[in-house]
Formats: structure tokens, sequence, C-alpha cells
């Protein structure tokens, strides 16, 4: 349970602040689902995030540095150096939050990267509520989906143009007083 | 529960899964019915009164027997997402609250919890009380307008006046604290916006002392009456399997049998020093969601009477952490405390920085599981921000409870499943 | 019967809140209790006007947060029995008044729109709300910034929701301009740009 080395296509196990993130290669992801409900006993899946990494880490962050470990008081300000976040390895991430429910529950993250025009294997036969979450992960950010039985789009209208959730999709609206204000 | 009259209609919940194949969440007519040429399709919504708020149902008909079912969503979608990527961190708290119009305050908590867990902050324990207070008469207030709107629609339409009385004295016990009805806007990253007000503790015990005879009344309404049983039992079945399956939480899936409440299995904010039942209910049709919605209304009312027992002791502490890179300094110390003042206005001009890394946090919102994802650069504003609604996935089980019923349960059935539909397409 | 560039204060509105802090019978029903009394007699569309006021039946057109808000001015302490419009009908056929109440995405427009084709004359709108009146906080792709652009709207009550004694001041508004003559506003004003 708390090792995972035998998930398939494991690239590697990430631990902070208190949540393990489960690093897999895209094309293994549907045996690592398949893996990890029926031997680790993870039978329900929250959530579907798909993230853009777009554009990371060109707005140079300075400030008081910020670690994955958390916030240490003690570390004074940057005092002129600026450290930019890590690389990413592609454009998006598709992160599959899974519960183990049970009398010691457990949460994972399960992390896949996607480049721009990669599609991810479904996870419908794995959990069947995947069926929503993936259909928004498309209309949202244009992540396709292999094998999904009703891949249209969810939120927006159906003949949409775009996916606004993008990096490179403008906030759209309209301009008022203070539009260039934060 | 016994109940005074055995319906006709009642038998245990099914042996091999109901979930719909190929899609899970669309139940398709089968061909031989299609070929009768006896099937009418009608279109439910997205403006009708018995649906709760703008859900599209586009229902095959055969006489009355549902056999086709598909929800389509999307009609309330506002972009909360991106434009939350736009503002600082602390500008954003205003926009969770209205993505589950009804439960502000546990949305508000979801996403202040989730960049309190990158920044590392430690909560002062007054904060963490008066917030699980809120978010319990939040829960109140949500189940009032649950059973009011669920019991107008199915026919019960006194309950409505009688539920929307007691939340009018909820809402005046957020006015008093926060000074607005809904979307109060009091939770701070790092503990509440302002301190408590005088005189909101005896009002809190008296609106105590009242709940639970209000309870007594609706139960009095609707639990043994005979046309609620008839119309509610039976009606909308979902196994425990299908449920855990379909990522049901909350109510929906503790009507099924699964003991799961995330304020029990993996508690927060006060929840493990607090005294309180969860309600699980083994049938898993319309009156077990209705009956763990009642028991789930009096045990709140007793959460709160043990956090006002706690609080009163606790006048004069702080409300909000001391981190004075990621909290306003107190005013007064701006007049004479030139790094006060710098970071005064650090914090309302750029704003707070939170460090890189991302964050998932789950609690137990009204409707069940409400998670927010963040993902930050390390910047001051948010890189990602994703709440995972519970009605959105709440959905996905609609085609699954409507096998084998009727047009008339499927009212029942899908109102059951509690959904704000500012959740589901945010 | 258009406002020919006339104030509303010329067509008799006054409202009691700005020119008469206290309380008393309005100009509109000090004259017309005057005609009764004196002569039995009212003109015709002072009657219309005034019925049309007293029943003026909404439409349950609850969106998001705004609806709650909605639903409880119908609730019993903040009660519009007493204004005759406690019948929310699901019909438009059937409604008066569309209270549009909540933001508008796009999706929804196109039904919204068809709602309010569907009411029949006369009938009047309420953009309830500040995502209604303007897109409130929520300038951004999804929604509509300000329903005045799908539907011609009477009356904008603010709010972030409006408390329900805002609604109703924006509806007894609403009524006040109905008794002094003001049309509904698809006679005065097309949609927005």
């Amino acid at each position: 349970m708390s090792d995972f080395d035998a998930v398939p296509g494991l690239v590697e196990v990430n631990d902070a602040h208190g949540e393990t993130t489960i690093v897999v290669e895209r094309e293994h992801l549907a045996g690592a689902a398949a893996h990890l409900r029926d031997e680790h006993g993870f039978n329900f899946l929250s959530d579907i995030t798909a993230v853009d990494y777009l554009g990371w880490g060109d707005a140079g962050v300075s400030g008081y540095i910020g670690t994955p470990a958390g916030r240490d008081l003690n570390t004074p300000m940057t005092q002129g150096y600026q450290a930019l976040p890590q690389a990413k390895p592609k454009r998006f991430a598709m992160n599959y939050h899974l519960l183990a429910l049970r009398e010691r529950p457990r949460r994972v993250r399960l992390q896949t990267w996607v480049g721009e025009d990669e599609a991810v294997a479904t996870v419908i036969g794995v959990w069947p509520t995947a069926d929503f979450h993936e259909r928004e992960a498309f209309d949202m950010m244009g992540i396709g989906i292999d094998g999904h039985p009703n891949l249209k789009r969810i939120l927006l209208d159906d003949d949409w143009d775009g996916h606004p959730l993008r990096k490179d999709y403008p906030l759209g609206g309209e301009p008022v007083r203070f539009s260039d204000a934060v | 529960m016994a109940a005074v009259t055995q319906p006709r209609n009642r038998r245990p919940i099914y042996e091999h899964s109901r979930i719909p194949q190929p899609t899970p969440s669309v139940l398709t007519t089968s061909e031989e019915l299609r070929a009768t040429g006896d099937i009418m399709t009608v279109n439910f919504g997205p403006n009708h009164p018995s649906t709760h708020g703008v859900l599209r149902l586009i229902v095959d008909l055969y006489g009355e027997d549902v056999t086709g079912l598909e929800a389509v969503v999307g009609y309330l979608h506002t972009g909360f997402e991106k434009n939350m990527e736009q503002k600082t961190w602390w500008k954003c708290i205003t926009y969770p609250e209205r993505i589950d119009y009804v439960s502000f305050q546990n949305n508000e908590y979801v996403f202040v919890a989730a960049v309190e867990k990158l920044l590392a902050l430690e909560i002062p324990a007054k904060a963490t009380w008066m917030r699980t207070l809120l978010c319990e008469l939040n829960r109140i207030h949500s189940h009032l307008v649950w059973l009011g709107t669920s019991a107008l629609e199915l026919g019960a339409i006194s309950m409505f006046w009688y539920a929307f009385r007691e939340r009018d004295l909820v809402l005046d016990l957020f006015e008093l604290v926060t000074g607005e009805r809904m979307h109060t806007r009091y939770f701070q990253v790092g503990g509440l916006a302002e301190d408590i007000p005088r005189g909101f503790y005896p009002e809190a015990r008296k609106f105590c002392e009242w709940m639970p005879k209000a309870i007594d009344d609706y139960e009095t309404l609707l639990t043994r009456n005979k046309i609620w049983l008839e119309r509610t039992q039976g009606i909308g079945l979902l196994s425990a399997d299908d449920a855990i399956a379909l990522g049901q939480s909350g109510p929906v899936l503790r009507g099924s049998g699964v003991d799961w409440d995330i304020r029990k299995d993996e508690p927060y904010l006060a929840y493990h020093q607090v005294d309180f039942r969860v309600p699980v209910y083994p049938e898993g049709d319309v009156y077990a969601r209705y009956r763990v919605h009642m028991d789930e209304m009096r045990e709140s009312v007793r959460i709160v009477d043990q956090c006002l027992d706690r609080l009163e002791d606790m006048e004069g502490e702080p409300w909000i952490a001391d981190d004075r890179k990621v909290v306003l300094p107190p005013r007064e110390e701006l007049h004479t405390s030139m790094e006060s003042l710098i970071h005064h206005f650090k914090i309302v001009t750029e704003g707070f920085r939170v460090p890189e890394g991302e964050a998932y946090v789950a609690i137990e919102s009204p409707r069940g599981e409400l998670g927010c994802y963040i993902c930050s650069d390390g910047g001051p504003k948010p890189w990602r921000v994703k709440f995972r609604a519970p009605s959105f996935v709440a959905l996905e089980a609609a085609a699954t409870m409507m096998q084998g019923a009727l047009i008339a349960d499927m009212i029942a059935a899908v109102g059951s499943l509690d959904t704000v539909m500012g959740e589901v397409d945010r | 019967m258009a406002l020919d560039g006339k104030r509303l204060r010329d067509l008799g509105l006054k409202s009691e809140r700005l020119l008469m802090p206290t309380k008393g019978p309005s100009n509109f029903e000090e004259e017309v209790n005057d005609l009764e009394r004196k002569l039995g007699l009212t003109t015709l569309e002072k009657a219309v006007a005034w019925a049309q006021t007293n029943s003026m039946w909404p439409d349950t057109f609850g969106l998001a947060c705004c609806a709650i808000e909605m639903m409880s001015i119908v609730a019993s302490r903040y009660d519009i029995a007493r204004f005759g419009m406690e019948p929310f009908r699901g019909s438009p056929r059937q409604a008066d008044l569309l209270i549009v109440s909540g933001r508008v995405s796009h999706k929804m427009a196109a039904p919204l729109r068809q709602i309010y084709d569907q009411m029949l004359e006369p009938k009047w709108v309420i953009a309830m709300g500040a995502c209604a009146s303007s897109g409130g906080m929520f300038n951004n792709y999804a929604i509509v910034q300000s329903v005045d652009k799908i539907v011609p709207v009477d009356i904008y009550v603010p709010g972030c929701p409006p408390r329900p004694e805002q609604l109703i001041e924006g509806i007894v508004r609403l009524h006040e301009a109905v008794k002094a003559g003001v049309p509904p506003a698809y006679e005065l004003r097309s949609v927005a740009k």
C-alpha cells in the first residue's frame, strides 16, 4: 500500500504537503489505473483535473522563495535572487485524484504528462464516474480522450470554438473602466 | 424507523450493477422499443419549475416509463476557474462562494483550506471553531433549501414555507456575524475576516433551542405521511457498489448504506473534537436520502451547540493567524510600524505569494465531497484552480437511478440527488 | 404610448421614498380616492394599470444565487403575496413578469430569449442582481454582460445577491411606474448592443 513500485509505467513518486503523487507514462495510464484499483484498493475516483503549463515560469518569481516542502518563516527574502519554478516535461498534466474508501482511507494523485496533440486513454472502464470529468477535460482543455463513448462538449455550446481554460485563450468579456488593473 | 404503512413497491437494492453501458451517464432506449414507434422524446428544461436550476434532461418516454435519459448541462457555465486565474489569492475568495450558492461557506472554506495547506499556515483555535460552526449552519441552510424545494416539487407545498421560515433564521445569524445574508466572504486565508460580534452567542443558542422543534415539525408532516412514502420509497434505487463506482458521496452515498463521511473519516477543522453521529440508511432510495438529510440537520444543531460551548470561552483570542506576510496587520499598527505599513501595501496591491506546488483538499459539503485543487507557481495569482463539485458527479447517477422508473419518479429521484447547477457548471 | 420626451416626473411618477418621507397615500391613490368619492368614476387606463400591477405574476426563471433570494420573497417573512405576486407560473404564457435572477451564460441566452418571446404582452423584465444587470463579477467569455443585450429590461436591481427587501423595492418601483403610465420596456427601447 505504501509501495507503488509495481505500478505499470511508473516514472516517479513525489511526496509534498502530505500528498502522494504517482507519475506514470501516458501510454500506461489505463494499466496503472486498473492496477491501483485492484491491487491497492483505490476504488473511488474523486476528480480528474487537467492543467495547462504553457508559460510556466515565464513571469519570474521574486519575493520570498516558496518550496514544495512548505514555507519556512526563518528563511529571509530573496535579496535580489529570482527563483524560477521547476520546468515541466510537457504542456498538459492530467491529474486523477483517487481515494481508497475503506476503514483506513488513503488519497493519492495519479499524474501523467500529455503533449500538445497527444491523447490519453479513458479510465471509464475502471471508474465509470470518469465519464463527465473526461468530457470536461476535453471541453475545457482540448485533451483528447481515446475510447470515451460519448466525447462531446459538456459545459459549453456544442459549436463553441476553442478550449477556454488553455493559457492562450483570452479571458474574454468587455473592457470596463479598470480592466487594466489587477 | 417503522413505517406506518408498508409500501407496495418496496424491494431490496438490486444485485448486479445497473450502470448503463457503454456510457455510464446516458440511458439509451433499447432497439425493440424504438422499433415500436411509440417512443416520445421530451425535453425537460432548462427552464422548468422542478429541475433545481438550469438542468436540461432529454427523456425518452414509452407511455409513462422512462426508457432513455440524458442530462445536458452547461447552462450556467460561468468560467470561474478562468476568472480566478486572473485575480490575486485574496480576491479569489469571493468566487468560490458563488459556485455552490446554497452552501457558500463550505466552498469558501475548501478554497481557503487548500491555500493554507500550501502556505502551511497555523490557524488559531477560535477561527477553527467558528469556521466549524458556520459550516454546520450552512449545512442546515442547504438542507432546508433542499427540503423546501424537493417537497414542493412532490406536492408537499406547505413544506416550502416551513423550511424557509427556519432558513431566514439561519440567514439572520449569518447577517449578524458577517453583515451579509448569503455569500458572506467571511473566511480569510489564515482565519476569519473579523472578530465575532457581541450578541451572536445568545442568538445562536436561541436558534439551537428552536431548531430541533422545527425539525420535529417537518418530520411530523412528511416522515410517516402515506403519500410521501408512496412517492419516495423504492424510487431512484442506487446500490452501494454502483454508488462508489459512480463517485457518489454525501447523502446519496450514505443513503445507499455506505458509512463514509469525510468529517469522521478524514477529519478537518474541529470535527474530531465534536461528538456527532453519521446517519446511514441501507435502502438506497429517495426515502433513505430524505432520512439522511433530516438526521444530518439534527446532528448539525448538536455540533453548533458544542461549538458555541467552546467559543464562549475564547473571548479575546485572535481570530486570524499572525503571519504578516499573508494576513493584513491590525490597523492600529499602521500608524507606528513601518514594516506593517509595507506589508499592508504589498498584500493589498500585489497580493501575498503562495509557494509553488499543488494541493487537493476535500471536505464534506452538504452535497458530498467538495474538493479544491490548486496549483501555484509561487506567484500572487493562482495558476490553476479546479473545484470537484459533488452535484456534477451526482448527475452521472441519474441514468442509473432511472432504470425502470416512471416519469413522476424522475422528479423525486433527481431532486433527491440535491444538485445545485452552479456547482455542476462552474 | 411613447414617452414623447417627457420625464417620468411629468407623467406623475413621484417616488414616495424620495419626495414624501412621511407616510401617506401616494398621489395616485389620493387622486383615485378623490374621484371615486366624488363621482364614482376612474379612467380606464388607470384602472387597467392598477389591475395589472396588483396581480403581476412572475415566471419561474431562477438561474443561480439570486434565485434563492427570489424564493425567499415568496416565503413567509418577505411575503410578496401581499402584492399579488405569489403564483410563480411555470409557463411563460401565463406570466407577466420575468425576473432574470442569476448569471446568464451564452448557452442560456437562447432559452432566455425564447421564454421572453413566449410571454404575452404586456410583459415586464426585472434584471435582478449584479450578474443580470451588468455581468457582475464575471467579466469573461462565458457570461453575457448584462441581460439587456438579450431582452429589454424595465428595472435593474443591484446586489450580489440583493436582499429580499431590495428586490421588493424594485418590484414596488415597477408597480409605481406602471401605475404612472410608463410603458413596458419593449415599447421604449430595443436591446443593448
